[in-house]
């Protein structure tokens, strides 16, 4: 627009003045745009986006209903579920043998303690000084486990003995997970050292060691573990079923892991290692300080995913009579105070526990690979 | 060098003989604690409830045998175990007794190395209608349409059955029991069939209980009882004379109300269980008060029915086979004498 103003001459000077900008056109900002752009652009995408939105409407609000406004949470007996929604209070009144187990109730400090612990170690590499780190963090990570047990078990302490008959629960499921992970892990690497060794007796000893454990289902191992395995022992003789479910689950990791550890040795270039020699270092030394650190870098995803593995088959405890979280929750619809079909609720429960700690895994995963990238990739 | 392994090798199968000498009753009198294998949860005969306590019928024959050899119920060590392991958790030692519903057969009392003490329910496959089908009879379930549990014994004997009475039927399976229930209760299905003391189970999980009915007809035998290990006849007695005598007191009408009075004013039969006369206890190895100890701490069989399965639990099952001889049951007690 041009604005005119009267000059000395009598004249009309026209002075330039820009338009204000037309705002874009409402096609190609704003939600309208990011709608027309994602989910309208072709006939086919709308229908598309008409369907799964008229899915989700039909499928939400009774799903939100049964979840949380027609569900009950207060009570403590099934009587008290009259509503059509889930029925909480069969997770309210178990909750403590799905987390738990049969632990003593006074007792559960030591449960809470272990878990601590076990948090508090695998977090140490995030809260101790750094000189102290290498030394300090294998130490706990390998004196942990037993610890845990010696917490758990309470004889040498002079605490309330409690037997493994009732250590159970969710906390049993992530107490076997991370003690076989954290003694699977330097096992799988002495048997990937040997499968690579020169010498054939350690060569050929390695190899059957991990082709057996990882040729064979955990299941099986399980039940080997709890069924055969007695047999050949002594009568009377009687070795803790956890104890040799805990033997198992360390070899099938220790098998996995040396299989993920091949990888990671293969990675690394032939120069490390003849840099190293040029350097006047020992076998020991060039492995544990030149090639391991590289071994683990390069592996870390796999030896992540791995543990993620085993730590959600520990629910194949189930099936040998002990009980973790899921044969508790079996347990309890059992119980003839409780039949009245709970399943959903139950399998929920277990579902969302474990995938709030699978997801919390995957995550702490994904930040330890974005730290140790310092890769040669330019 | 060969010497010394021999010696190492003599002196450790000695000791494994030694081990496996001592007799089952002293290892449990020793430990002061029963071994007992149960199941990891069925309704009724052996569950763990919310606060770790373990219940049932298969549980209070465990309790008995503790409460006679040890003098207390309470002093038993539960072992869960799955259908697969309770053998050879029984025939390895780790545990001194199974009593976990299983069921007596000829080939696992005879080629398993076990020893079943008796019987402590009489199970039996059964059908379940929705009521208004107006079915009075399995007789009259020509053509109709079954939900099963796929892969179990349920399923053979339900093709002998129709076979045998020139019925046809369809089988829809299902792979765990919260399924076949689902599959009932949405109409897929006209019956569901599985072990009786199972179908009472199934049927409080239904919505809408009362709709349906359990037919009279038994199709299968299923006893159900405690077992122990082959070749130790001592402990094999104190399992079947501890469960003989739960049965032997209901007969005697006694229970765990009445013992303190009746060891007083008793008839000499009731008198003879107690302990007060006689000396079984001595016979099998066993304090003079067993069966007492029993009585009072577990209570008759009668009662154990009736707490767990029967009219004070939500099952609701009716005696039936499970009554007393002399009352139209098989539960029938040698004369403890």
């Amino acid at each position: 627009m041009t604005k005119t103003t009267t000059g000395a001459m009598g004249t009309q000077a026209r002075v330039f003045e820009p338009s204000p900008a037309q705002p874009a056109p409402v096609t190609s900002t704003g939600a309208y745009a990011w709608l027309r752009e994602n989910l309208f652009s072709g006939w086919l995408n709308s229908l598309v986006t008409i369907g799964v939105v008229a899915l989700l409407m039909t499928l939400l609000p009774p799903l939100f209903n049964w979840l949380f406004f027609d569900a009950n949470l207060s009570g403590s007996t099934q009587a008290d579920c009259t509503g059509d929604g889930a029925c909480w209070v069969f997770i309210k009144v178990w909750l403590q043998p799905l987390l738990y187990g049969s632990y003593p109730t006074e007792s559960l400090w030591r449960v809470n303690l272990s878990l601590v612990l076990l948090f508090g170690t695998l977090a140490s590499p995030f809260w101790l000084p750094k000189h102290l780190r290498n030394k300090v963090d294998i130490a706990m990570l390998l004196a942990l486990p037993f610890i845990a047990i010696i917490i758990l078990d309470g004889r040498l302490l002079g605490l309330d003995y409690v037997a493994t008959d009732y250590w159970g629960g969710f906390a049993l499921n992530l107490f076997l997970a991370a003690a076989s992970i954290i003694l699977g892990m330097p096992l799988g690497f002495l048997w990937a050292l040997g499968r690579r060794s020169q010498m054939p007796m350690a060569r050929s000893i390695c190899v059957i060691l991990i082709e057996f454990f990882r040729g064979t289902p955990v299941l099986a191992l399980f039940f080997m573990g709890s069924v055969m395995l007695p047999l050949f022992f002594p009568e009377g003789t009687n070795v803790d079923k956890l104890l040799r479910v805990w033997i198992v689950l360390t070899l099938f990791m220790a098998g996995y892991m040396a299989e993920v550890y091949r990888g990671g040795f293969a990675a690394i270039p032939q120069g490390q290692y003849e840099a190293a020699d040029a350097l006047g270092l020992s076998f020991w030394q060039t492995t544990l300080l030149v090639i391991l650190p590289q071994v683990i870098k390069v592996s870390m995803p796999n030896i992540l995913a791995t543990a993620v593995m085993l730590f959600k088959n520990t629910t194949f405890l189930m099936i040998i009579g002990i009980f973790e979280v899921l044969s508790t929750a079996q347990n309890a619809l059992t119980n003839s105070n409780w039949l009245g079909g709970f399943s959903t609720e139950a399998y929920l429960f277990v579902a969302v526990v474990y995938w709030v700690c699978c997801f919390s895994m995957s995550s702490v995963a994904a930040h330890i690979e974005r730290k140790l990238d310092t890769s040669h990739r330019s | 060098m060969l010497k010394k392994l021999t010696t190492a090798a003599a002196v450790l199968s000695m000791g494994i003989a030694a081990s496996a000498q001592a007799g089952t009753l002293d290892d449990v009198k020793e430990r002061g604690m029963l071994s007992c294998g149960v199941s990891t949860g069925l309704a009724g005969f052996s569950q763990k409830d919310e606060k770790g306590n373990w219940s049932g019928m298969d549980v209070d024959v465990c309790k008995a045998v503790a409460a006679a050899v040890l003098g207390d119920a309470n002093k038993v060590q539960y072992k869960p175990l799955t259908a697969k392991e309770r053998f050879t958790a029984l025939q390895s030692g780790e545990v001194d007794m199974l009593s976990r519903n299983t069921t007596w057969t000829l080939t696992r009392d005879a080629s398993l190395g076990l020893n079943f003490a008796g019987v402590n329910y009489y199970d039996g496959q059964g059908f379940m209608v929705s009521k208004n089908l107006g079915v009075k009879s399995a007789l009259e379930l020509d053509g109709a349409a079954v939900c099963i549990h796929a892969g179990t014994t349920t399923e053979l004997n339900l093709a002998d059955y129709f076979r045998a009475n020139g019925m046809k039927y369809t089988a829809i399976t299902f792979d765990t029991s919260d399924q076949t229930r689902a599959g009932f209760e949405s109409g897929r299905c006209d019956v569901l069939t599985s072990d009786q003391s199972q179908l009472y189970a199934i049927r409080i999980g239904l919505k809408n209980p009362s709709n349906a009915v359990v037919l009279p007809e038994v199709i299968s035998k299923e006893p159900l009882g405690p077992v122990v290990r082959q070749g130790d006849d001592a402990w094999f007695n104190v399992v079947k004379w501890s469960l003989t005598a739960m049965i032997e007191a209901e007969y005697l009408g006694l229970d765990s109300s009445n013992a303190d009075k009746m060891v007083k004013t008793g008839s000499p039969e009731q008198q003879r269980l107690l302990g007060v006369e006689g000396d079984s206890g001595e016979k099998l190895g066993i304090g003079q008060k067993w069966a007492y100890n029993i009585v009072k701490q577990v209570g008759s069989y009668g009662e154990s029915f009736e707490r767990n399965v029967g009219k004070g639990s939500p099952l609701q099952i009716s005696r039936g086979q499970n009554a007393q001889w002399n009352k139209g049951g098989l539960m029938y007690s040698n004369p403890i004498r």
